[in-house]
């Protein structure tokens, strides 16, 4: 709404089904060229006139064909066990059962991919992972603003 | 032969009117010239100038024209990439689709050559040269500069060519590759230029500072270019940038806008502009400069040949008019055309004229007009007489020459002054000048000497009733000043052939007569040549007469008046002789005359005053009282009161009393200068002095004025005394003048009485004294005194009878 997607960055499991509802009163053109999942949904408004299911894992870079700033990110994972971090960059990761795990850390903006860090997870101990990542700053494109004129 | 120097036709001057055009001509030719080379020189510098900055001009449109172009093919570029159908041909990764959508884009925003490049600078796909693919994107800059930017472009080199690079990415909506669209820089673009700048554009570039430029578009053709690319090489110019460059014959100015400077590849646009461009328009003023000055210098021609001639011709008029007037001809003046300075010179010229005609009349006129008469001159007389005897000459006739010499003039002259004297002079002439015909020439010669010159075929008569014409002329007194007198002329007539065979001899001849007529107290005289020998005698004589009182060659002789009633001798005459040496004794009217003209008289009057007061006082201290009688000439009258003074003097010396001398005045003498003789007499009177009138009867003066002089006697002339016998009426005059002599109170005396029946006459008429050979003849003293002493012995006797 308000001719951006939202949310910016969405992380689904592989296989997950996804629908990109239109709340704006104007037409959106979504596409994605990414090689995870590349579809497009011409021109439509309210319900999203079909839903896409997200089969591999990756980066699917979302745009609308008409609104070139509008741009938003969805990772496709092969995992059950994800997250997104709030604002202060904490995310948490639940009921995972006991073993070694790989952590990954990913930002848009990142400016090279970060070490995946390894973490064991036994019983209902809490770990904690750390990751430094050099992002750059998000530069949003010229947004023109909305026509006032209704019809 | 000697060479003859080129003779310039007199009075031309061709070279004035010549060196006034070529003064002008010169003058207009210098000064356009300078003007020319200035304005030329200033055209040259403001169309460089001007040039210059068209070319400056030129190149901020060229480089702003750049930047439109480039921003629009970037804009292009841009629309392009963000084509959806072109984002899902690129992202079909299938490479033949990647190539025709690239080649089919590429066609539509007119790029030469379209380059695909993954986001790792690996050419996906190249529109012309597939051997590129997989090879690293040629320019990572313009990659560098669009990923930040979204849009980068430059001018670079390809294989040869050059090409506006433009590099965007293809965003989806993030960069998945870089898409760079090479538009060829060629000679259409080069002509776009051209059309939007109007200067010559040509692009050229090189590898390296050391390397040769090398050309890829121009608007320039082909053959020229050449010539561009051989100046580029070999020039050391535009190391600022700009420059000259000569293409085809024809001047550039040039300037290198540099779009890639790098030091191994440098790319510039040239741009040019022809500076005849630039000086088209001042050559058009040139041109019309160039026929102004020709229409100028034709104008300047013409007029400079009208004014040269407006100076000369008036000029050449003046000169001829000059050389007239050189030749003597004074009468053509000179035409005044204008009223400027030439015409003023013309107009001098003319009043030059008159004045040297009315001056030459004048000049003619003194040279033979006497001034004082009017009449012609000695000059003009002698000239015309020299004609008048070449005329008569050749025609065998007779020509008659008067010399006419007035009487006593210098007395009128000296008493009357000079004014009155010239006033008679010119009465005289107008009286001779109308009593002859017209045909006659009457002259003045000098002083109261006039000439006759009568025309021939006169015949041998005519100079005698000529002169009596010309006396009866004279006759009536003249009347000058209010005061009447009377003049007389002495004539001298020579003839040609007779007297003279030319001007001169006749001169001489007619001199000699009228000295003739003078001595002879005629009226006129006919030249003999017996004359001459007389003149010359005379003339010797008046030589002589000179040193004849210091030489004491005079002598006085005494001739008794004797007194009728008792017969007694109580005065003498003294008279004066001259006792030349060789001639023995001369007359005293062969000299006294003349002594009397040459002024010479005064010295004997004086010489013979004092011998004769001398004598008498003798006389008396001797016991013989008798009164002594002096002549005194009217020159010795006009003394005045010298003469007073010297008689007193004589008196005084000889311790005379003054009655004992009478002075005898001849009544001529009174009359011609009867205002001083009368003075003169009375001083004379007062002084004691008895005075006596000489010859009356001979002056024409009345007894009214007898009466007004201080005289004491009347003295008969003889003339009268010796007519009696034969004409009563002489008898009568001399009665009647012894009777009105006596009512006057005078005493009378006879002269020349000869016989004793003169005597018995006079007796009879009551004639107080005679004088006369019957009584005696004049006598030297000793001879006197015994006549005296005889006449004692013997009283009541007559002596000496002859």
């Amino acid at each position: 709404m308000d001719r951006e997607f939202i949310p910016y960055l969405t992380v689904l499991q592989t296989g997950t089904t996804a629908s990109f509802p239109n709340r704006d009163p104007i037409l959106h053109h979504i596409y994605s060229f990414s090689p995870a999942k590349t579809f497009e949904i011409k021109l439509y408004t309210g319900k999203s006139p079909s839903s896409v299911t997200f089969d591999k894992p990756g980066i699917v870079t979302l745009g609308c064909n008409i609104h070139d700033w509008m741009i938003a990110y969805v990772l496709v994972v092969s995992t059950p066990w994800f997250g997104k971090t709030d604002a202060s960059g904490t995310v948490k990761l639940r009921d995972l059962p006991p073993g070694s795990y790989a952590l990954h850390a990913w930002h848009p903006q990142q400016r090279e991919a970060a070490e995946p860090v390894t973490v064991a997870a036994e019983g209902p101990a809490t770990a904690t992972a750390r990751f430094r990542m050099d992002i750059a700053p998000r530069k949003p494109k010229y947004k023109p603003p909305l026509d006032r004129l209704k019809y | 032969m000697p060479a003859v120097p080129p003779r310039r036709p007199a009075g031309r001057f061709p070279k004035l009117g010549t060196r006034i055009v070529l003064f002008f001509v010169a003058l207009l030719v210098i000064v356009q010239g300078v003007a020319a080379f200035l304005v030329i020189q200033a055209n040259s510098q403001v169309a460089r100038r001007t040039i210059n900055e068209q070319l400056e001009q030129g190149e901020r449109v060229f480089r702003q024209l750049l930047t439109q172009k480039q921003e629009r093919l970037e804009q292009g570029a841009g629309i392009l990439s963000a084509d959806f159908a072109f984002r899902q041909a690129i992202a079909s990764n299938d490479t033949g689709t990647i190539l025709s959508v690239l080649r089919n884009h590429g066609a539509r925003v007119g790029a030469k050559v379209m380059t695909l490049a993954a986001l790792d600078n690996t050419v996906r796909a190249d529109t012309l040269d597939p051997s590129r693919i997989g090879k690293p994107f040629a320019y990572p800059d313009l990659v560098n500069v669009a990923r930040v930017e979204g849009k980068s472009s430059s001018i670079v080199l390809r294989e040869g060519k050059l090409y506006q690079l433009v590099v965007v990415p293809v965003l989806a909506p993030e960069p998945i590759a870089w898409v760079g669209l090479a538009f060829e820089v060629d000679d259409a673009a080069a002509k776009d230029m051209h059309q939007l700048t109007g200067l010559e554009v040509t692009f050229a570039s090189r590898v390296g500072a050391a390397e040769a430029w090398k050309l890829h578009a121009s608007t320039l053709p082909a053959d020229l270019r050449l010539e561009l690319a051989a100046e580029l090489a070999s020039t050391t110019a535009f190391a600022d940038g700009s420059g000259e460059v000569s293409l085809g014959g024809e001047e550039y100015e040039t300037r290198l806008a540099a779009l890639e400077e790098r030091a191994d590849k440098q790319v510039v646009a040239i741009l040019q502009r022809p500076l005849a461009v630039g000086l088209a328009p001042f050559q058009r003023i040139s041109a019309v400069f160039f026929w102004m000055t020709l229409a100028g210098l034709a104008v300047l021609v013409a007029g400079s040949l009208m004014i040269a001639r407006g100076i000369t011709r008036p000029v050449l008029r003046l000169a001829d008019a000059a050389r007239r007037v050189q030749q003597g001809d004074y009468t053509r003046h000179v035409d005044v055309e204008h009223r400027d300075e030439i015409g003023a010179l013309a107009e001098s010229f003319n009043h030059m004229l008159d004045g040297i005609v009315s001056r030459e009349k004048e000049i003619l006129r003194l040279a033979y007009e006497d001034a004082l008469s009017g009449l012609p001159n000695r000059a003009m007389f002698y000239e015309q007489l020299g004609q008048a005897v070449r005329i008569a000459r050749r025609g065998g006739d007779n020509i008659s020459v008067m010399l006419l010499d007035m009487d006593r003039f210098k007395a009128i002259n000296d008493t009357l002054g000079h004014t009155v004297g010239d006033q008679a002079l010119r009465e005289v002439g107008a009286r001779v000048r109308a009593a002859l015909r017209d045909s006659d020439i009457v002259a003045r010669l000098g002083g109261d000497e006039f000439g006759v010159l009568l025309a021939t075929g006169d015949k041998e008569h005519a100079p005698r009733v000529v002169a009596e014409k010309i006396h009866r002329a004279l006759e009536q007194p003249l009347v000058v000043g209010g005061q009447s007198m009377d003049v007389a002329a002495s004539i001298g007539i020579a003839r040609f052939p007779e007297h003279g065979e030319d001007a001169d001899a006749l001169l001489r001849a007619a001199d000699v007569a009228m000295y003739e007529a003078k001595r002879t107290k005629a009226r006129y005289a006919i030249y003999n040549s017996s004359h001459d020998e007389r003149r010359k005698e005379f003339l010797t004589l008046l030589g002589e007469l000179r040193h004849a009182v210091d030489a004491g060659e005079l002598e006085l002789h005494f001739q008794p008046k004797v007194t009728l009633a008792g017969e007694r001798t109580t005065s003498v005459e003294a008279l004066v002789r001259w006792r030349h040496p060789k001639k023995g004794l001369v007359p005293p009217g062969d000299f006294i005359p003349f002594a009397e003209q040459t002024g010479y008289i005064g010295e004997i009057t004086r010489w013979v005053l004092r011998r004769a007061i001398e004598q008498c006082g003798r006389w008396q201290l001797n016991g013989s009282r008798v009164r002594m009688c002096v002549n005194i000439s009217a020159r010795d009258l006009r003394q005045g009161e010298e003469l007073v003074q010297f008689v007193s003097a004589c008196l005084a010396e000889a311790e005379l009393a003054a009655g004992m001398l009478c002075l005898e005045i001849t009544e001529s003498a009174l009359m011609e200068d009867p205002a001083i003789a009368q003075s003169t007499l009375r001083r004379l009177r007062e002084l004691g002095v008895a005075t006596s009138i000489d010859d009356y009867g001979t002056g024409y003066s009345s007894l009214a004025y007898i009466k007004q002089l201080a005289v004491n006697e009347l003295k008969i002339d003889r003339g009268f005394v010796a007519g009696m016998e034969a004409d009563q009426r002489n008898a009568a005059i001399v009665r009647s003048t012894i009777e009105l002599g006596h009512n006057l109170g005078l005493t009378v005396v006879a002269e020349g009485v000869e016989t004793e029946h003169e005597l018995a006459q006079l007796r009879r008429f009551g004639c107080d004294a005679a004088q006369g050979y019957l009584f005696a003849r004049p006598m030297s003293a000793p001879a006197f005194e015994r006549w005296l002493s005889g006449l004692r012995d013997e009283t009541g006797a007559r002596a000496g009878v002859a």
